[in-house]
């Protein structure tokens, strides 16, 4: 078996869901091949069970000869042994095959993820791109898994009829032709099926979002009351999953009957004809058998075939989510020919007029939040914009230069799960600076009294999106992983709107501290934070109106004084 | 993963399952006398087959034919339409204990302790409110039916085969030994490596749904190759489970194949045997012959849904465990008779040994305004829960009118004191819907209920962006509808608190995600609303210390300083210090 995860999972043709689903299939190589002949060879072996007991009884029984007996019983366990040997390799190689179709799927959308980046969530919902991960890659993997079987059914198929065939043109004709017509029979059957599940999947999709709501707001429900109003609601909805399992429940009971019937019709044909054979002295009593063995097992085939179809079906609607993200492309495209990096790092977003001056603390204060937000974006590049860096602009630098040299920390900052280490030093150096640079920013952010409620210290597990931290415990591990990742400019938005007022005041000493001579820009409006900023820049519909330093703009603009004693100078003198 | 709900064991969950099996009787009954006779009517045309290939072979007419071909083609028809109806019913009764085991779950989770919900947090109720319910769904509308059926039809298949000759009995119980051993050893490991195996594919959902949800820190940090091998990581603990549970079915399945091969093999022999010796009919040896063949579809099933049951049965433990919680209130039956506030001598620890509050004495005056201030960590929070009568404390006590507050039942203690924190949530439905949770909104006076509400929303500043939806209050929000802002969405836990209207009502961080200037605002007019009533609000930002009547400085859980802004800040503490260091300029109160 070969290894999984691939270390490269190739290059997908995203250019449609079948495509993707070609690409899926060729990239299994020789496995496929193999797979497809141990399918045969399953599929096969069962199908020859029935002319051996025929075999049994006309030779062995009938007669009375026990040789005879002995050879065709020790042939049959002959069958039986190579149909159980092909069948656990074929689902070997099946597994291994769905496998790599799941993995690769992916490996290849987390990629693309990553490599979209910010651009991903302007692009599409990013529950859409979480449930390829939830549902769609089975659905891609059964596409693969399905083949050796699907072939296998179509050789015992007409293994079956040639041996029919030969015994008698009509039983074989009746097979050729009556099993294909039955398939066809159930399939008006299927679609308003489907459509009943669809309908009932939905339900249980909404009701499951309803008990997850409930789940989540559950403090809000038990402090405040209302679970008998949502448990109403519940039930109510509850109920409504029910009626549409029913009505799921009155097709599908009579698909399950016509399973039953339509292949019945069939056997009951093939033993008529096969008596009637039989009493003429055209065919022994013991093909007779053989006859109804055939007809009983070519269910199998009819099954596989469905499902064969249902499963490819499934899959395209699967790949065609998997191709829509795989597509996307980049807000940026990358400067065909990037300028060289500048050495200065001073930073300049010439359509709001905000300098950041190399090597000093610049805070951006503004009346409108979202406006020094903008220019936080296009500071980082997140958005466009007239940004130099250095006096080189960025539209000219490889996008991977200025990630190195420019971090923007701001409210939309996640933490990730993992060893509490590791995701404080993002860019990881060697281990003595590691500890050094940690205890440093963790100092820095004031984060140490996070640290000592864990159980394990740094060693300690993040949960998903950091959700067992508060959001101020959050905030300062934020705050002291982009410390520890050291850029040459760090932005940073409302880096303590969440800590309370005592941690906000060490936060702004400690932190030109961990800065110094580092560029280092902070949108805030708090006075504790701006009183430690070198420069402050007053930005006022989209435009810095002012600069100086805090007490300076305290005593020179009104707006500015407005803004950050949160309106209180009328009444706090 | 923190597990704090307990999980219920495996006597708990047969006697679940035996009282569901007992809840509708009937339904189970007719359930299985149907799936019976249509068991029955399956069993007649390998029998008559015997007995045809007998008569062929001693020689027979083509009216006996057509006749027994006939007898054959009725039987078919009557059992499909007693299988129709058979899988109608158990489906039916599927949909009916499935929808009663949910709503029993969502029962008894709305039934937690309040202290339990507050400490456990949502996480592992949310997996098993979707995992859990989702695996047993499948059990249940699956496992169990198919299971039916499959018992059924095997039974009386091996009552036919022992009226065909007893002698089949023989090659029958040589393959019970393979089967019974070979499944004993798969059972005993496959649920264990199929619940890795699951859990695996919820690890490779959660780091795919890190990287995407958090794209942007992703490109912002250059965290590409970390995701990248965090995947591969996973995806490598995904394989090792997969290749597990591929080797426990690299063992068994062959072992049943040859399980299932083996008697088929042994009959014909047998019978053969017995025919030479003339001891039994042709007809009786193909009967036999096909009925073992046609045995092992029902046993294949049998067994295969036996781990999905497992896997059921786990799940059913983990949702019964919810209802295993207990009550961390002891009802006393005592009434408050004022409404004042006092804690005294307060110890409290989440982890024994631990203590977060050192014993703190505070007395609430009814009506006053009270800030918490103080370092993070320092057990505000815990002490805002205490006073709220989430948590008792575990050494002093915490009174309302001399009545420990958990001595309160629930409904009683929600009418006297309420607690909001930073965590908000908005839930799927009308504003009308998110606001009403606490109160009985009368259908009949419509516009009333509407100034109530319309009232709240004034009192939170949140009346101006509700009036200007086109919807106005029956906007669809939360999940699936209009998105709010963190703002926003604390305008409405605030609105909810003012339409519950208790005398006293703990604030912990409860506007701390309202743009700061907004947010003083909205404590003013919210203090307006609130008159008269005692407010305890656990701040972050010093305005709020400044506004209120008392303030106290929380630090390594005890009270350091209590008094007026102006007390403290003339009393040159903590509080003073960071005041100052706040206005900077000296612009002092």
């Amino acid at each position: 078996m070969k290894s999984l995860p691939l270390a490269d999972p190739g290059t997908p043709d995203t250019r449609s869901a079948g495509r993707y689903l070609l690409f899926v299939m060729r990239s299994q190589g020789w496995v496929l091949v193999v797979t497809i002949g141990f399918g045969i060879v399953w599929m096969v072996a069962q199908a020859l069970m029935p002319a051996i007991i025929g075999r049994a009884i006309d030779d062995g029984i009938t007669t009375g000869d026990t040789s005879q007996l002995l050879f065709w019983a020790t042939m049959l366990l002959a069958a039986g042994v190579i149909q159980a040997a092909a069948g656990i390799f074929r689902h070997r190689f099946s597994v291994t095959m769905w496998l790599d179709a799941a993995y690769r799927t992916v490996q290849l959308v987390s990629r693309k993820a990553a490599a979209l980046g910010a651009t991903l969530p302007k692009r599409v919902a990013t529950g859409e791109v979480v449930s390829v991960g939830a549902n769609d890659i089975a659905h891609v993997g059964n596409s693969v898994d399905v083949l050796g079987r699907a072939a296998g059914s179509v050789v015992a198929f007409l293994v079956v009829a040639a041996i029919l065939l030969e015994a008698s043109t009509t039983l074989g004709l009746v097979v050729l032709i009556g099993l294909p017509a039955l398939l066809i029979a159930i399939g008006p059957l299927l679609k308003p099926l489907q459509q009943r599940n669809l309908r009932a999947r939905e339900l249980q999709g909404e009701l499951n979002n309803l008990a997850g709501d409930i789940v989540a707001g559950l403090r809000v429900l038990r402090g405040i009351g209302g679970e008998e109003v949502f448990h109403r609601r519940y039930v109510r909805e509850s109920q409504r999953v029910r009626d549409a399992g029913v009505r799921v429940a009155r097709l599908q009971s009579i698909l399950d009957a016509l399973q039953i019937l339509l292949p019945g019709v069939f056997v009951v044909f093939v033993v008529w004809l096969g008596a009637r054979f039989a009493m003429q002295g055209e065919i022994s009593p013991g093909e007779l058998v053989a006859f109804y063995g055939y007809a009983v097992f070519l269910v199998m085939p009819l099954r596989t075939a469905t499902e064969f179809a249902n499963k490819m079906i499934r899959a395209r609607v699967a790949a065609s989510r998997v191709v829509a993200v795989l597509a996307l492309e980049r807000d940026f495209a990358e400067p065909e020919h990037p300028s060289p990096e500048p050495s200065n790092n001073t930073l300049i977003d010439a359509d709001s007029g905000f300098v950041a001056e190399e090597g000093q603390l610049t805070a951006l204060v503004s009346e409108q939040p979202a406006d020094t937000a903008r220019i936080a974006d296009r500071l980082g590049r997140f958005a466009p914009g007239h940004v130099t860096l250095g006096g080189v602009p960025l539209s000219e630098l490889a996008t991977d230069v200025i990630r190195r040299r420019i971090l923007v920390s701001d409210t939309a900052s996640t933490l990730f799960s993992g060893d509490l280490r590791d995701e404080l030093d993002v860019r990881r150096r060697d281990d003595r600076a590691e500890e050094l640079a940690l205890s440093r920013a963790i100092d820095a952010a004031s984060a140490d009294d996070v640290l000592v409620a864990l159980p394990d210290g740094l060693d300690s597990r993040v949960e998903e999106r950091g959700r067992t931290f508060s959001g101020g415990q959050r905030q300062r591990i934020v705050l002291a992983r982009a410390l520890v990742a050291d850029p040459d400019v760090l932005v940073m938005v409302e880096p303590t709107s969440a800590v309370d007022a005592h941690t906000e005041a060490r936060i702004a000493e400690r932190l030109r501290e961990a800065r110094s001579g580092r560029t280092t820009v902070v949108v805030t409006a708090s006075p504790l934070v701006l009183d430690r900023a070198d420069q402050v820049a007053f930005v006022a519909h989209g435009q810095v109106a002012a600069v100086g330093t805090h007490r300076e703009l305290l005593a020179a603009v009104p707006a500015y004084r407005q803004t950050v004693t949160r309106g209180e100078g009328e009444d706090a003198t | 993963m923190r597990q704090i709900l307990p999980v219920a064991d495996g006597a708990d969950v047969r006697r679940y399952a035996r009282r569901m099996a007992r809840r509708y009787p009937r339904d189970l009954l007719v359930s299985l006398g149907l799936h019976a006779l249509a068991a029955i009517s399956g069993l007649v045309a390998p029998w008559l087959i015997g007995d045809l290939v007998q008569d062929v072979d001693q020689g027979t007419t083509t009216a006996h034919i057509d006749t027994v071909v006939f007898v054959i083609g009725a039987f078919l028809l009557a059992q499909t339409l007693l299988t129709r109806w058979a899988r109608y019913q158990s489906f039916k009764l599927g949909e009916k204990v499935l929808a009663d085991l949910r709503e029993d779950f969502v029962e008894n989770a709305l039934e937690l302790p309040v202290g339990t919900v507050e400490r456990a947090g949502t996480g592992d109720l949310l997996t098993r409110t979707s995992r859990d319910v989702e695996a047993l769904g499948w059990s249940v509308r699956f496992a169990v039916p198919e299971t039916i059926i499959a018992a059924v039809t095997a039974v009386f298949t091996v009552v036919a085969v022992l009226l065909v000759g007893l002698w089949v009995l023989v090659p029958l119980l040589l393959g019970v030994p393979v089967l019974w051993l070979g499944t004993r050893w798969y059972l005993a490991r496959a649920k264990d490596g199929y619940l890795r195996e699951n859990a695996s594919y919820a690890e490779i959902n959660a780091t795919l749904a890190e990287t995407v949800e958090g794209a942007r820190t992703v490109e912002a940090l250059q965290l590409g190759g970390r995701r990248r091998r965090r995947m591969d990581n996973d995806l490598r603990e995904s394989y090792l489970a997969e290749r597990y549970t591929l080797y426990l079915r690299t063992v068994w399945f062959p072992i049943v194949e040859v399980g299932y091969l083996v008697p088929t093999v042994a009959t014909l022999l047998f019978g053969g045997w017995l025919y030479s010796q003339g001891h039994t009919s042709l007809g009786a040896v193909t009967a036999a012959t096909l009925y073992v063949q046609q045995l092992v579809d029902p046993i294949d099933r049998l067994i295969s849904w036996l781990d999905e049951f497992q896997v059921g049965g786990a799940s059913l433990a983990r949702l019964l465990g919810v209802a295993q919680v207990p009550d961390d209130r002891a009802v006393s039956g005592r009434q408050p008779e004022a409404d004042d506030i006092r804690a005294d001598e307060v110890r409290f620890s989440y982890l024994e040994g631990r203590d977060v509050l050192h014993g703190v004495d505070l007395e609430l005056r009814p009506g006053e305004r009270l800030a918490m201030v103080g370092p993070s960590g320092a057990g505000k929070s815990t002490l805002g829960r205490l006073l709220a009568g989430i948590h008792p404390p575990r050494t002093g006590s915490v009174t309302v009118g001399g009545v420990g507050l958990t001595e309160l039942p629930l409904d009683d203690l929600r009418g006297r004191v309420a607690l909001v924190t930073q965590e908000h949530h908005v839930f799927a439905g009308t504003l009308r819907d998110n606001l009403a949770l606490a109160v009985e909104i009368d259908g009949d006076e419509h516009d009333a209920s509407d100034e109530r509400l319309r009232a709240a929303l004034e009192a939170v500043d949140a009346w101006e962006w509700v009036a200007a939806l086109s919807d106005g209050l029956d906007t669809v929000v939360g999940s699936g509808g209009l998105r709010l802002t963190d703002a926003q969405a604390q305008q409405l836990a605030l609105a909810r608190l003012v339409l519950a209207d208790p005398h006293t009502l703990v604030l912990d961080e409860a506007t701390s995600l309202i743009d700061p200037r907004a947010a003083r605002h909205l404590e003013r007019s919210l203090g307006a609303v609130l008159s008269g009533r005692t407010v305890v609000a656990i701040a972050h930002r010093l305005h709020t210390a400044h506004d209120a009547d008392r303030v106290a400085v929380v630090e390594d859980g005890v009270i350091s300083e209590i008094g007026s802004h102006h007390e403290l800040v003339e009393s040159d503490g903590s509080y003073a210090a960071l005041w100052e260091s706040w206005h900077g300029d000296g612009v002092r109160a």
